[in-house]
């Protein structure tokens, strides 16, 4: 009796395992049709605002010191003087998982009110997220209720054209960067303390280059010596970025244009005259023998062990951060931005990094909003003045005070204690060291970067006209995927080759072969595509 | 699914003389508990596993997550076709199957020589102090190893002067396709023999003691001990790795042939997995990614019930 | 006899030197993390080659990762799911292998093999996200605890395990009247203690180290675990310098020992969960307990 009476107990506690759980599924279930319903009950007085559900990735800056943008100073005082209370959903910060959990949220029938995310690419681009019946057409919403941000589009018609659907609509809040000063953050770099130690110029062209690498290599600029130098660290994800070197033949490692007319730049003859430069330099030894397989933690140390010469950093991430790093070490170090190098001296550079200033990212308004008329108001609210100065600095008073009619960030702000970075205390205040939806202003950007080799390097860096680069296209759902399907290929065996034909394991004869292979595998195809989508972008 | 193999066994049992429905009551009658602790088994399997298979169908369709799984429009074997008549598919079938055979070949063996010499030690104190410490790369994140291995195995790193110092030139381990599968398979073993030998160590804590007892009696040496008790006392649990692990022969995860891997070395370590993320890269393409999972699955599964199969002939051991 | 135990004394020798290698080089990788997370992180950044060592001694890692305000949240909350979801695991896994382990069940080859073709064909992610959704589990810890509450690989080794314990105790317990409750919980688990230690390791394990459900269906902060707060202290200081690069000062350095430091932060609580476990891969010591 008493064992069948045990049994039956176990027996018991599992079925009641089961069902709990499932009673616990649909109880939470319900809390959710409740809160539904709640906030549908609120469409029938739409004139007031008075909540809004946002989804936007949180950036790891701020991720570190607060559970959500509610916190953030910008937030707090926009919360005051609009009355909205915004209720921030976000995903997590890695973006692969960020745009992992946006595609399963477009599964689902309720969306948050406003979705800020990179719209451009939603798959099949913005437009067909209208067409999805996922976010709202804004033009007319903008037209009546959205002053600024009218006026902005007015005054900037080409950043209009940016963030506008090949159809003519508009969806969203945009992520504008005001100035060149605030897009342009990577480029060449060179030891200042090098080329003065040898006494050499900062080389312009290509041949200048090779001078100046050469007498790295022999010279001995770093004293110890040894022939342990390694004049230029370049990786073909350099090239890949906003080809430096490469540009100065005036093609890229993609698709460029000139007179609207798309090329792909590795099947050029131009691009054969850089492999057979850079296998030259390989072979001389100018190149870093590693550079096949790049690795972050080799190059600090072969920065910071005073081997590197030359090579394309960002202005955060490479200038300022070996500075800093150096500056007890070895008071000399001095790493400078360098103009792009050019083939001819006096020719303005065409390729450099800049971004434009739309880059897709933007706050749309979601099907699922009960109030877009107000919402439109409120988000229109950062590209005014007052909110201008909000989304770039911060509360006035909390991160910056007003000198002789200009914003200047309090000096709490500007130096955090050790631990924290500067991004990290900006972000207790704004949104600027990222994106958002307002206009990023160059004043911000000075006050930002630290020291005056990195403001010059604004300047250097600024002078390729870019006149070339492919704008942000959007090509429709079933040309992005047979793209994809003829680039992965195209794109593998072009790495591949990249390597070989500098590094001399496959000669240059071979470079007709290598791009007949290219156009067997079909990238006259995608030239089309990426041609088609220009010309919808240029009819905008 | 259930039903389709449970008509063929039906049809198989036809042929004898007690009806199988007579034998289904009898089982029923007999292990009635037994199938009512199944249930909430069953139920799970049912609910998380077997419910959301309609996924397997957007391999035949161009999902987009606006228009949802069914609502996508279907097209066929176009994904698969994509796959197949890629001109590098016979090279990602090749590295990613050499690299798990020469996984079977090195690391599984490894593991289980790692338990019978772990055994072998006397001394308890000693045995746990190793048992504990060569578990320990496991955790460590192979971002991490990988960064270890650039700075190791580089032109003029730790291994290259190691190796200098007995007269060997400099070897660039990481830019060489030939040492690709060398260097993946043995950090491998570094990082996972620890971790892959506490199961078999679990095996061989719960043979009987008595037959050792018996052996020595014998005089039975710690060799014959090892081929005559050992071995075959944990061989069901090797046999079940075996055909479990045949079930991954098709897969090779990506996360550290994408550290450590470039352009040089796609020869050999480009395998199924990276070249899904590189072109994930270019567009999130859910279907083509479904379509390369089913037909991983369909070769696994042949795999798993040929291997089930010989195992059964050769062995006691078997799946089902 | 005696040239065999002179043999097997070499054996024996060879075997520790073997052994003390093989801690060497796995030791050696955890204690480069252990120091790289004390070094000064500019010296750190320089260094190259072994590390035998914390160059300098620092803290300040370990004051970075420990300032983030979600670490003790993120504690409490990887212990209660390592705690449930293993408790779980264990018991529906028991179950499943104890079922799949009798001799004599018509049903039983059918049930391994539907349960073996989950191991290798799945719906994939978005269905799974549905699925939760609609069983309102989305947002909630059982999200974490349930959709993983068996794993096919454990559930068979479990029932491998099972499959040894000698028929004829099982028998003997019938014929005392014990009923398949009292089977699985008296004598096969405890006669295969091991293996049921080597279970609660890997789902343990399995536990801690999980993210990835976290991060497609947890949306509320306060509900990450361990991992995924860790996960963004490392994305915060290794893509400042990719995605903006603009900014400038010393984190950066930092951004790299913080990555050591927060796998020590990670692991150390998990790593001494096997010590503990150690005790049951002793041979014999439960079928003398049971006998008794």
């Amino acid at each position: 009796m008493e064992r069948k009476g045990r049994k039956l107990g176990q027996m018991l506690l599992v079925t009641a395992l089961a069902f709990s759980l499932a009673a616990c599924g649909s109880s939470s279930g319900k809390d959710q049709a409740a809160g539904e319903t709640s906030s549908k009950g609120k469409t029938a007085e739409p004139q007031k605002l008075s909540h809004l559900t946002y989804w936007v990735s949180m950036h790891p800056a701020a991720a570190a010191q607060m559970k959500s943008y509610a916190e953030m100073g910008m937030y707090k005082e926009l919360e005051n003087v609009t009355g909205v209370k915004v209720d921030f959903q976000h995903p997590p910060t890695d973006s692969a998982q960020a745009k992992e959990q946006f595609n399963l949220m477009m599964v689902s029938e309720k969306l948050p009110d406003v979705i800020e995310t990179s719209w451009i690419g939603y798959p099949g681009g913005p437009e067909k997220a209208i067409q999805d019946n996922k976010i709202i057409k804004l033009n007319d919403l903008i037209d009546q209720n959205a002053p600024n941000l009218k006026k902005l589009l007015d005054e900037h018609p080409d950043w209009k054209k940016m963030v506008t659907t090949d159809d003519g609509s508009l969806y969203m809040f945009p992520f504008f960067r005001g100035g060149d000063k605030v897009r342009v953050f990577y480029g060449p770099s060179i030891r200042k303390d090098w080329l003065d130690k040898l006494g050499l110029q900062a080389p312009t062209t290509i041949d200048e280059w090779y001078q100046v690498l050469k007498a790295f290599k022999e010279k001995d600029p770093n004293g110890n010596g040894k022939a342990d130098e390694i004049p230029l660290y370049i990786t073909n994800g350099d090239i890949g970025t906003d080809a430096p070197f490469l540009g100065a033949w005036g093609i890229n490692y993609g698709f460029y244009q000139i007179d609207n007319k798309v090329s792909y730049g590795p099947i050029q003859p131009e691009y054969k005259e850089f492999l057979t430069t850079m296998n030259k330099w390989y072979k001389e030894g100018l190149i870093d023998k590693d550079f096949a397989a790049p690795n972050d933690k080799l190059f600090d140390a072969k920065m910071t062990g005073n081997q590197l010469g030359a090579a394309p950093v960002y202005n955060g991430g490479g200038i300022g951060k070996y500075a800093n790093l150096m500056k007890d070490k070895d008071p000399n170090f001095n790493l400078v931005a360098v103009p792009y190098p050019v083939l001819n001296k006096g020719d303005q550079p065409i390729w450099g990094q800049k971004d434009f200033a739309a880059n897709g990212i933007g706050a749309a308004i979601s099907t699922s909003n009960p109030n877009p008329v107000e919402t439109v108001k409120w988000l229109d609210y950062a590209y005014g003045e007052k909110g201008n100065l909000l989304f770039n600095y911060g509360k006035e008073g909390e991160a910056y005070k007003m000198e002789n009619g200009k914003p200047v960030f309090l000096p709490e702000v500007l130096n955090p204690p050790s631990g924290v970075s500067l991004q990290q205390s900006f972000g207790k205040h704004n949104r600027s060291t990222w994106s958002a939806p307002f206009v990023l202003s160059d004043d911000f950007q000075m006050q930002y970067l630290a020291l005056p080799n990195q403001k010059d390097a604004l300047t250097i860096w600024s002078t390729p006209t870019g006149e070339r680069r492919m704008p942000l296209v959007t090509p429709t759902k079933d040309e992005s995927s047979q793209y994809a399907s003829i680039m992965t290929d195209i794109n593998t065996y072009k790495d591949e080759m990249f390597l070989k034909f500098i590094m001399g394991a496959e000669p240059l004869e071979n470079f007709d072969k290598y791009v007949k292979k290219i156009e067997t595998m079909g990238i006259e195809d995608a030239i089309k595509i990426q041609q088609a989508a220009l010309d919808r972008f240029n009819k905008r | 699914m259930w039903q389709v193999t449970n008509k063929k066994l039906m049809k198989a049992n036809s042929s004898l003389d007690i009806s199988k429905g007579q034998i289904i009551r009898k089982d029923l009658r007999r292990n009635w508990i037994i199938y009512l602790m199944a249930l909430p088994v069953i139920a799970y399997y049912v609910i998380f596993h077997y419910g959301p298979m309609y996924g397997l169908l957007i391999a035949f369709k161009d999902y987009s997550p606006a228009e949802g799984i069914w609502g996508s429009p279907w097209v066929g074997f176009k994904h698969f076709d994509s796959f197949f008549n890629g001109i590098y598919f016979w090279r990602l079938i090749r590295n990613t199957l050499l690299i798990n055979v020469y996984d079977l070949i090195f690391a599984f063996p490894a593991a289980i020589i790692l338990a019978l010499l772990l055994n072998e030690i006397r001394q308890m104190m000693f045995k746990r102090f190793v048992q504990t410490i060569s578990y320990l790369p496991h955790f460590i994140s192979i971002v991490v190893v990988a960064g270890m291995m650039f700075d190791f195995l580089s032109r003029d790193g730790l291994i290259n002067q190691l190796l200098g110092m007995i007269g060997f030139e400099p070897i660039d381990f990481l830019k060489e396709a030939g040492w690709f599968r060398f260097v993946f398979v043995s950090s491998g073993i570094w990082q996972g023999v620890g971790w892959g030998s506490i199961i078999y160590l679990a095996a061989i804590a719960n043979i009987d003691p008595t037959l050792y007892e018996a052996a020595k009696i014998d005089g039975a040496s710690r060799w014959r001990q090892i081929f005559h008790i050992t071995i075959p006392g944990i061989m069901p649990t090797i046999v079940i790795m075996l055909i479990l692990n045949m079930g991954h022969m098709l897969s090779v995860g990506s996360e550290k042939v994408l550290l450590l891997y470039n352009p040089l070395t796609y020869e050999t370590a480009d395998v199924i997995s990276t070249y899904v993320y590189r072109k994930g890269v270019l567009e999130a393409s859910y279907s083509f990614t479904a379509a390369v999972g089913l037909f991983n699955s369909v070769i696994s599964l042949i795999l798993i019930v040929s291997a089930n199969a010989i195992s059964k002939r050769v062995s006691e051991n078997k799946l089902w | 006899m005696i040239a065999q135990s002179t043999g097997e004394k070499v054996f024996g020798v060879i075997n520790t030197l073997l052994m003390l290698l093989l801690c060497f080089i796995t030791l050696y990788p955890f204690l480069y993390v252990l120091f790289a997370s004390l070094s000064e992180a500019s010296s750190f950044i320089q260094h190259r080659g072994l590390l035998l060592k914390p160059l300098g001694l620092n803290f300040e890692a370990y004051k970075a990762v420990f300032e983030n305000p979600m670490i003790t949240s993120g504690y409490r909350n990887t212990l209660f799911y390592v705690a449930a979801g293993t408790a779980i695991n264990l018991f529906m896994t028991a179950l499943g292998a104890y079922v799949l382990s009798r001799r004599n069940l018509y049903f039983k080859n059918i049930l391994m093999f539907g349960i073996v073709l989950t191991m290798v064909f799945s719906g994939g992610l978005i269905p799974s996200y549905i699925l939760i959704n609609k069983l309102g589990m989305m947002n909630t810890p059982w999200a974490l605890l349930i959709p993983g509450a068996i794993s096919t690989f454990n559930l068979i080794i479990m029932r491998t395990a099972f499959q040894g314990v000698p028929v004829s105790l099982e028998e003997s317990a019938k014929i005392d009247g014990a009923g398949e409750f009292t089977i699985l919980f008296r004598i096969v688990i405890p006669l295969s203690m091991p293996v049921i230690a080597v279970m609660i390791l890997w789902y343990a394990v399995g536990h801690w180290n999980s993210y990835f459900s976290a991060l497609v269906y947890l949306r509320d902060r306060t509900m990450y675990p361990l991992q995924l707060v860790l996960r963004e202290i490392l994305i915060a200081n290794s893509t400042d310098s990719m995605s903006t690069g603009v900014a400038a000062d010393d984190k950066y350095a930092i951004g790299e020992t913080i990555k050591y430091a927060s796998i020590i932060v990670s692991t150390l609580p998990i790593i001494c969960l096997y010590p503990f476990l150690q005790k049951y891969f002793v041979k014999g010591v439960l079928i003398g307990a049971i006998k008794e």
